[in-house]
């Protein structure tokens, strides 16, 4: 399932392991996942104004045209239209606060495509999620920027420019459960719409692009860990649901942490990877010193896939157990 | 048997001449040290008592704590080292006070390790300027986002929240040490 | 390396082939740490230099003293002497630049940089070569951390030396001047060099073949293996 590089010397396609049978190509899969970001687009125009529009459009197209400059560089066949690179940027532009300014998000999505995955190879052998890391770059380098938060268009008061896990944070506010729902909050501008986010996922699910497991797993690892600390002590610690719907949740379990090169491949190896994200963003959201830590949770457990792999590899047919 | 001595041999002389050269070395660069943190010292206190002219270490308490004097010898304030934590690491202050303990003077960052370029801005002005003439009385209170609307009040750095509370926080122990040490040991 | 080597290449095998941060990857803990800006870099490097260079040559000139058991033991003491001076000269001296670099004078003592070339170099070879390779071993280092941080303070801070480089609305990358702007600096670098040296290696190679298959029939293009 992983990337096709052509051999400039022999007219053979080489294809990095694993080689998971799959109802769609690598080239369809990636399309889909761009139809399925369609709602979060629309929520974050609805919420946050054209102007998004305009990081998108930028995002993406510093992003492919990374990723075909150092293909040229490389001297190696143009891959642009297999979609990742579109996908990277569209996701990278998703996650960025709103009104976001251009030249750093033109920044943030080279960043991604050269360091988050050209420089291992290209699509197939990169470790992190590229997008995530397009983002954690910028936040280590712009982080005024990075947490100047918009309010959205229909808010009711507005001089609030938090995020309502940096109110709760900070304030030990919470948010309205409908809002956040809805997507009528401050954010990034393509997670704060949960139902957005979750038609999306869900098509995707549906269509069978990405394993069911990973969100599923993180999702029932959040409900538990949070519900733990809720638990022990509501007034300190927010409601499970909150930290559901909160900051980018959903939108990390069901579009970054399913990327198929970044996650583990077997069944049991998904599962552990999932509780393994929700279990550090809890821990990071409680008693870190920011209030959001999908990136980073995420970008953790990327970097234990290849052991996840190793401790999980399938028996092979008629190994026997020493 | 040879081999040991041989080796024991070396090592001692080894030993003696680096030792030897060390507290050599050390004997020049010992006192020139301690000036230079006498120095910084004497620095800090001034840059939070502006109007200071001379000071003296106070030795009846068990932190450290240096009252000031004005040039007629008249006892105008504190200065207080204090340290607490950041948002990374240990950071350490001077902090200025006005004789009655209610009024700051002046703040001095000595040590921090805070993020570069953002934390770090704790360090300059016009944030540690915001605490020039600020009431402490009764404690002092951080605001986010919007001007100070109360004389004890400061504004937190945008992007910084967390460092810029760190130093309210530090303050505000420091002078409740100083004060709870004032009222067990009367008048400094 | 070998007694047929000059002299002039015992120094300048490590301004490049021999690199310690770029080639060998060695001192890696003060390379990443104090390199936030070209001064602190070259301060770093120098402090090095001057104690690579006066262990190199105590060693080399007590090498046959030394019984080999404890040699480590004795290297330590002699680079540990050393270190002390400069921290104890450098807090005298230069109050300033002694707090900017902090714990990492004091751990020049565990830089591998230094005790490597005690064991692989001055205690093999005589009084003067040892000179020279750690004069050039330090030059070497000094070249990879004033790079590195320079070019980290240029994108972390606009300035390089102090002196405002990029102009006011170029916003500085504040990741450079982080850890990790050390790692991907120091990646890039590394990954950029060592393209540079692979090609200049693959071109040679391929001098080298067509100059043999030149009476023969024409070369085979050897572009397949690209990396």
């Amino acid at each position: 399932m992983a990337a096709t590089t052509t051999n400039p010397t022999y007219k053979l396609d080489l294809t990095s392991s694993p080689h998971v049978h799959s109802r769609w190509s690598t080239k369809q899969a990636m399309w889909m996942v761009v139809f399925a970001l369609i709602p979060s687009i629309i929520s974050a125009v609805v919420f946050f104004g054209f102007y998004q529009l305009l990081i998108i459009a930028v995002s993406v197209g510093f992003a492919v045209g990374t990723e075909a400059a150092i293909k040229a560089i490389r001297k190696r066949p143009i891959t642009i239209m297999d979609g990742s690179g579109i996908i990277t940027g569209l996701l990278l532009a998703l996650i960025l606060p709103p009104n976001f300014n251009l030249a750093f998000t033109a920044i943030g999505s080279v960043v991604a495509i050269g360091i988050g995955k050209e420089i291992f190879g290209g699509l197939g052998y990169n470790i992190f999620n590229p997008a995530l890391v397009g983002r954690a770059f910028l936040q280590a380098s712009f982080p005024v920027p990075m947490t100047t938060w918009t309010a959205p268009n229909y808010t009711v008061d507005a001089v609030t420019t938090a995020t309502p896990l940096s109110a709760f944070k900070f304030d030990k506010v919470a948010a309205d459960l409908s809002d956040l729902f809805i997507g009528n909050i401050g954010g990034s501008t393509g997670e704060t719409s949960s139902i957005a986010v979750l038609i999306g996922g869900i098509v995707l699910i549906g269509a069978g692009v990405v394993n069911w497991r990973v969100p599923v797993s993180m999702i029932a690892g959040i409900l538990v860990f949070g519900g733990i600390f809720y638990f022990i002590d509501p007034a300190a610690y927010p409601n499970p649901v909150f930290h559901l719907f909160a900051g980018g949740f959903l939108f990390g379990a069901l579009f970054m942490a399913t990327d198929w090169v970044t996650s583990p491949l077997t069944s049991k190896g998904m599962i552990i990877y999932g509780l393994g994200i929700a279990l550090v963003l809890v821990i990071i959201r409680l008693f870190g010193g920011l209030p959001e830590g999908v990136m980073y949770a995420i970008l953790f457990m990327n970097s234990f896939v290849p052991l996840i792999n190793r401790y999980n590899r399938p028996r092979v047919f008629g190994e026997v157990t020493k | 048997m040879k081999t040991v001595i041989h080796m024991l041999i070396t090592l001692t002389i080894i030993g003696v001449i680096s030792g030897a050269l060390l507290s050599q070395l050390s004997g020049w660069a010992a006192p020139k040290i301690a000036a230079h943190r006498k120095a910084e010292t004497e620095k800090a206190i001034f840059l939070v008592q502006p109007n200071a002219d001379s000071y003296e270490k106070i030795e009846t308490v068990d932190f450290e704590l240096y009252k000031v004097f004005d040039e007629n010898k008249e006892a105008i304030g504190y200065a207080l080292p204090y340290e607490g934590n950041g948002f990374q690491g240990k950071i350490r202050l001077m902090v200025g006070v006005k004789y009655d303990l209610n009024e700051l003077v002046g703040l001095e960052v000595l040590e921090q390790v805070e993020t570069p370029g953002l934390g770090t801005k704790v360090t300059e002005e016009p944030f540690t300027s915001q605490f020039n003439k600020l009431i402490a009385d009764p404690n002092v209170e951080w605001v986010k986002g919007a001007e100070p609307s109360n004389p004890n009040e400061i504004q937190t750095i945008t992007g910084a929240t967390i460092s810029s509370k760190a130093i309210v926080q530090i303050v505000n122990q420091g002078l409740d040490k100083l004060r709870a040490s004032l009222k067990t040991g009367g008048e400094l | 390396m070998s007694k047929k080597a000059t002299l002039a290449r015992e120094y300048v095998k490590g301004l490049w082939e021999q690199n310690a941060v770029f080639r060998q990857v060695l001192g890696m803990c003060p390379t990443l740490a104090v390199t936030v800006s070209a001064i602190n870099g070259i301060a770093m490097a120098l402090a090095t230099t001057f104690v690579l260079v006066f262990s190199s040559v105590i060693i080399s000139s007590i090498r046959k003293l030394i019984p080999s058991q404890v040699r480590i033991a004795s290297y330590i003491v002699v680079i540990a002497t050393f270190v002390t001076i400069v921290d104890l000269v450098m807090k005298a001296q230069f109050p300033e630049l002694s707090k900017a670099l902090g714990p990492y004078i004091p751990l020049i003592v565990v830089n591998c940089l230094i005790l490597g070339r005690q064991e692989a170099f001055s205690s093999k070879n005589p009084v003067f070569r040892s000179f020279l390779d750690a004069l050039g071993m330090g030059t070497g280092f000094l070249v990879a951390l004033f790079l590195l941080g320079g070019i980290r303070e240029i994108f972390g801070n606009r300035t390089l030396l102090g002196l405002q480089i990029l102009p006011n609305f170029y916003e500085p990358w504040l990741v450079m001047i982080l850890p990790a702007g050390a790692f991907l600096t120091l990646g890039l670098m590394m990954g950029f060099f060592n393209t540079m040296s692979q090609r200049k290696k693959r071109l040679e190679h391929q001098t080298i073949i067509q100059q043999h298959l030149k009476p023969q029939k024409p070369a085979l293009a050897s572009d397949g293996e690209a990396n």
